[in-house]
């Protein structure tokens, strides 16, 4: 991830589902990420996924973070970072 | 702050972990839809009887009732869908209904006889893959196959749609009824499966028809052939020999009549929108034309699901019945009564003990026996 101004947008060939208290991350089409398994997210994770909208910048969702998880704005930009970093790898995001 | 990372997992362990995470609350994870009653083929041995030409006067789901259906239980929590039938793939829609579960995020499971699979479904399932595909192959033999399915060439276009499915790597399992028609083939099937690189499974026990008739049922196999085959099948054989260890280490005592997971974390909707416990299980139903899904898996199920034996029930005091398929859905499709002992399924059951059950099981049989005397 580079300028705090980037915009993302998720890809529809990964769709979430909340079921109980699990976020999953459902792969459906060929071509992303590793259809034999699911992804699970966390409730940051889970935050920041729904805030990946198309709209908000990195920046945006990094202000969100900070202020739901009152933790350091140092410390959310490098889970953010990496995060926003492994969504791409395996397709479930793409930069607008 | 935890951090945001995405652990992947198989989802045989997601499965697992959900389970155990929600014990004891019933959650609708999986449900099976029935998209059509309707099928080309015409096998001796099918629940659906004459259904199976369409009912006249009933109206299948529309597209758009699907879909509506669809959103309801995704909002419960399904997630495990299985599109069966009759045949599924005989709905001009089935593409668009299969696609619109996908894009909700369902694990999709499709039942099918194979037969209809074209190299374009063939191509379009392989771009929106399923979770899983089974097909029943009735015979190794063109002659047995079709004694079963009741229709010529049927073997042929089964073959052909197991290769386009093979062809592109799809997650595929196939499986057979054993019956007095293909009893001699099973283990040919299993081969041919086998070396295909696909899972294979079988099924013995053949339930009556849902309509009350009791063709099917002239097709089951006699249970000592039923518990031949299972001793003909190693890894099976051990699989029911623990099962055989654990039921009878400490026999249950069953508070309800329903002793599976049917209207606990699972559900069956039927072509016209009848929401019911489960596949064999559907004498009462909800309508889900007329109520939503969840006034029926809230307040209808478990009505249902939560019925008590009766005092006079003979099945329930039965040291065997967690061994035993009894259960209200069978009695009621066999005898038109939920707590009528199914004789097929009880000599099964005894016959299993004996040959697959543990020698302490055999000792205290033994015992309880001479004290009786």
């Amino acid at each position: 991830m580079g300028s705090s101004q980037e915009i993302y947008r998720q890809d529809g060939s990964i769709v979430s589902r909340r079921i109980e208290d699990e976020v999953i991350l459902v792969p459906i089409r060929q071509n992303v990420a590793d259809l034999e398994s699911i992804y699970t997210l966390n409730e940051v994770g889970a935050l920041i996924w729904e805030e990946i909208d198309g709209q908000r910048t990195t920046a945006e969702i990094l202000a969100l973070t900070v202020e739901e998880f009152e933790v350091s704005e140092e410390e959310a930009q490098k889970d953010l970072t990496e995060f926003i970093e492994q969504l791409s790898s395996i397709g479930a995001i793409t930069r607008v | 702050m935890e951090c945001p990372h995405i652990p992947k997992i198989s989802y045989g362990q997601f499965g697992k972990r959900l389970r155990e995470k929600i014990a004891g609350k019933r959650v609708p994870l999986a449900g099976s839809l029935e998209l059509t009653f309707r099928c080309n083929l015409r096998c001796v041995h099918c629940y659906l009887g004459d259904a199976r030409a369409g009912i006249p006067g009933k109206n299948e789901l529309s597209y758009g009732e699907i879909c509506d259906l669809l959103d309801q239980t995704v909002d419960e929590g399904c997630l495990w869908l299985l599109l069966t039938g009759g045949e599924p793939l005989l709905r001009p829609d089935f593409l668009e209904i299969y696609t619109y579960a996908k894009k909700r995020g369902f694990l999709v499971t499709l039942f099918t006889n194979g037969t209809l699979i074209t190299p374009q479904i063939a191509d379009y399932l392989q771009e929106w893959r399923p979770f899983k595909v089974e097909i029943s192959l009735y015979g190794r033999t063109k002659e047995t196959y079709e004694r079963v399915t009741g229709v010529p060439g049927s073997y042929e276009r089964c073959l052909r749609g197991i290769e386009l499915l093979l062809e592109r790597g799809l997650p595929l399992r196939l499986k057979t009824v054993a019956i007095t028609l293909n009893k001699h083939e099973i283990w040919a099937i299993k081969e041919y499966a086998e070396g295909l690189g696909a899972n294979f499974y079988f099924d013995a026990m053949i339930n009556a028809g849902l309509d009350g008739g009791g063709d099917p049922t002239k097709f089951r196999l006699a249970p000592e052939e039923v518990v031949q085959l299972d001793l003909g099948d190693a890894q099976r054989a051990d699989e029911l020999r623990d099962f055989c260890k654990r039921a009878l280490r400490s026999p249950s005592k069953p508070e309800y009549s329903y002793l599976c997971g049917a209207g606990v974390h699972s559900f069956h909707i039927d072509t016209y929108g009848l929401l019911s416990v489960c596949i064999i299980s559907r004498h009462r139903s909800h309508d889900l034309r007329r109520g939503s899904f969840h006034e029926g898996w809230q307040e209808f199920i478990p009505q249902v699901r939560y019925q008590r034996a009766s005092d006079g029930s003979q099945c329930n005091q039965c040291e065997l019945i967690s061994l035993c398929g009894q259960c209200p859905g069978w009695a009621q499709l066999e005898h038109g009564d939920q707590e009528a002992r199914v004789e097929f399924l009880c000599q099964v059951a005894h016959l299993r003990a004996e040959t697959l059950g543990p020698p302490m099981w055999e000792r205290s049989r033994t015992e309880a026996s001479e004290a009786t005397v």
